[in-house]
């Protein structure tokens, strides 16, 4: 695992992370409630100021315009009344109307209703009412109709300026609303990304690289992640990598302590009796050849008791170079016990075995074995074989082991199948001396 | 049910039914008056009418209280605001500063001025005059106030015998009352002229006065007077009682 570099990467915890960026949102979301609010409160103001305030007004403006109305109608009852009290009265009225402070604040409807009250009080004061009068009567009437329809159009006017506050509220809250939404749809966006970038692909990563977790193969390659969880894990995955090949190296190690001979490096007895018997129900199961022998260096304990039991150890070791030079990928040869071998011959008639341990045991024959301090030694080797394709292993081991018998008996140096009448003859090497043992 | 969680919701229901009785009984008295034609006066009939009698009766309505009204005088009802003795008073009354002290005022629901109301020749400040000005008006409190000589009446009725009886020159009234007071058989013949004063002391809001007791009431009369005002009650009682609108 490179450590070093992952310390240098950014590392956020993806608690902190989340908490940050809901808390980002949040504010962001607070941000634009108030902004929004901001309007939706702007639009209850207004309302409630058109309410309580501009439609008073607007009724305050009605009633003025109504009054000049009042003024007109009671100005020709002043002008045309029945009787003089009518008239008094109506010229009262008009000098009430005239005289209120609302209509006083008003500068065009003070000044219009000053020059009808003065108008109609020179009339009721008993001015000749003549044609020219009645047509400046004919104009104030007029006038004052006309000053009653822009009174009455300015209340009502009142209310466009609350109603145009509100419909730009409402408009800029339209705005604000769209750029929210446009806003949540960023986020989210970012939000996806971010989960798709540094969860959902991490986790595909560490997925992938589980399922591919090979004890021998490569160590897993995670890309960077930046979240402090996942790079524990890509940690751990590392680790598990790590202890998975020491577990998986410790396993052949001791399969191949449990199955080997430690001096000579062959298959040991146990497990050679395993596989041979596997060779053997094969063979019997398909019909097929199989030989079976056994085989024992002459006159070992000679050379261990002359030489050492190292200048022993060395040519078991020589012998079993031998061996593995001389033999077939498909033949199984154990060490069977101190210098005693076994040997399972697969897809191999007796005949074939013999010609095969025939060459073997020439070879051996030949070599001058050393056994340190400048010595050699020749040794020979007796073979007894056996066919194993119609009967079970340990039956053919022991016609194996008869036939071995047989060679030592015969002479040693040779080999023996069982079932003939005698092994062939060994080629013996009478100069192998200081160990030429014959026994 | 236990008996003592019983007794509880017995109880509670016995104090609720009579809290819902006593919001059901709950009447407001309410003054007015009863010789102030065209505002407040007993028609043929012998019933209250006028411009402030359904106005008063409008703004129960809008108050959603049961209303009764009872008769007083103007030279007595601020008093009796000021103890309690009536919850409200719709009379014309214009919110003097010394009016202030003594009640609560709702908003203005009109404006008024004052009227002269005498012979041609006598103008206000001619020395010497009576003046008519009824008990406790502003008008009376104005008179005094200027040094005039005041003679006292017990209501807007009264003035229209008393200047055809010559025992006053002329009459001090508001502008409402100076219609009906003009209008009058006895004054009719006097040929009698009127001229508006637009004096601060005689001029202003006119407001509802309410018992300084309830100053809760205010809120309540206030918002009764905008929802009448809003919902076209009040013009058309405006309508009904006098030739011009009110404001």
């Amino acid at each position: 695992m490179p450590l070093p570099q992952r310390l240098n990467r950014a590392h956020w915890p993806a608690g902190t992370f989340f908490a940050l960026l809901a808390g980002l949102f949040g504010a962001l979301f607070a941000g634009i409630v108030a902004w929004l609010a901001a309007d939706q409160y702007g639009v209850l103001q207004t309302t409630e100021s058109l309410r309580l305030k501009t439609i008073p007004q607007t009724l305050e403006y009605q009633r003025l315009a109504r009054n000049l109305e009042v003024l007109r109608r009671e100005g020709e009852r002043v002008l045309h009344g029945d009787d003089a009290a009518a008239r008094q009265q109506a010229l009262f009225v008009v000098s009430l109307v005239a005289s209120h402070p609302r209509l006083l604040e008003d500068e065009r409807a003070r000044a219009l209703a000053g020059e009808t009250e003065e108008f109609l009080s020179g009339m009721a004061r008993g001015t000749h009412f003549d044609a020219a009068e009645q047509a400046h009567w004919e104009r104030l009437s007029t006038r004052l109709t006309l000053l009653a329809d822009d009174i009455s159009v300015d209340g009502v006017n009142l209310a466009n300026a609350d109603l145009e506050q509100m419909s730009a509220a409402i408009q800029s809250g339209r705005y604000k609303l769209a750029v929210a939404l446009l806003l949540a749809g960023v986020f989210l966006t970012v939000l996806l990304w971010l989960i798709r970038r540094h969860f959902i692909r991490p986790l595909q990563h560490i997925d992938r690289a589980l399922s591919q977790l090979q004890p021998m193969g490569p160590p897993p390659a995670l890309p960077a992640s930046s979240m402090e969880e996942f790079q524990a894990i890509e940690g751990a995955i590392g680790q598990l990598h790590e202890a998975m090949r020491d577990s998986e190296l410790t396993r052949e190690d001791l399969e191949r302590l449990a199955t080997t001979d430690a001096l000579t490096g062959l298959h040991n007895r146990r497990h050679f009796m395993h596989m041979a018997h596997g060779e053997v129900e094969r063979a019997h199961r398909y019909g097929r050849p199989v030989a079976v022998g056994l085989a024992d260096l002459d006159l070992f304990k000679r050379v261990n008791d002359t030489h050492g039991h190292a200048a022993g150890d060395a040519v078991l070791q020589v012998f079993a170079a031998i061996l593995r030079e001389t033999l077939r990928q498909t033949d199984w040869v154990c060490r069977y016990g101190g210098e005693e071998f076994a040997f399972a011959f697969p897809e191999t008639t007796p005949t074939e075995a013999q010609a095969l341990v025939e060459r073997l045991r020439r070879r051996l024959a030949e070599l001058d074995i050393a056994i340190g301090e400048g010595k050699r030694v020749r040794i020979t080797l007796s073979i007894g074989l056996a066919d194993a394709s119609a009967c079970p292993l340990e039956a053919a081991l022991r016609q194996a082991d008869e036939a071995l018998y047989r060679a030592k008996t015969q002479g040693r140096n040779m080999t023996v199948l069982a079932g003939s009448d005698a092994g062939d003859e060994a080629e013996i090497d009478a100069e192998a001396e200081p160990v030429a043992p014959r026994s | 049910m236990p008996h003592p969680i019983r007794r509880l919701c017995l109880s509670l229901l016995l104090v609720l039914s009579a809290h819902v009785a006593h919001a059901a009984g709950d009447v407001l008295r309410v003054a007015v008056l009863s010789a102030s034609p065209p505002v407040s006066y007993i028609d043929g009939n012998g019933k209250l009418a006028g411009f402030n009698i359904d106005i008063a009766h409008a703004l129960c309505e809008a108050m959603e209280v049961r209303c009764e009204l009872r008769v007083s005088t103007l030279d007595k009802v601020v008093d009796a605001v000021a103890a309690g003795e009536y919850d409200i008073a719709v009379v014309s009354l214009l919110a003097t500063p010394e009016r202030r002290r003594k009640v609560l005022f709702s908003k203005p629901y009109y404006r008024s001025t004052s009227v002269w109301f005498a012979p041609a020749k006598t103008a206000p400040e001619t020395p010497g005059v009576r003046v008519a000005a009824v008990r406790g008006s502003a008008q009376a409190a104005y008179a005094q106030a200027r040094g005039w000589t005041v003679v006292p009446m017990h209501s807007h009725d009264e003035m229209s015998q008393a200047l055809a009886s010559a025992a006053a020159d002329a009459a001090l009234v508001p502008m409402l009352t100076a219609l009906a007071l003009r209008q009058h058989p006895a004054v009719a013949g006097l040929g009698l002229t009127t001229t508006v004063l637009a004096d601060a002391a005689l001029s202003g809001d006119v407001c509802i006065s309410i018992a300084p007791q309830h100053p809760a009431l205010r809120t309540r009369v206030d918002a009764a007077i905008d929802r009448i005002k809003r919902d076209g009650r009040y013009d058309r009682i405006n309508t009904q009682h006098l030739p011009f609108k009110l404001q």
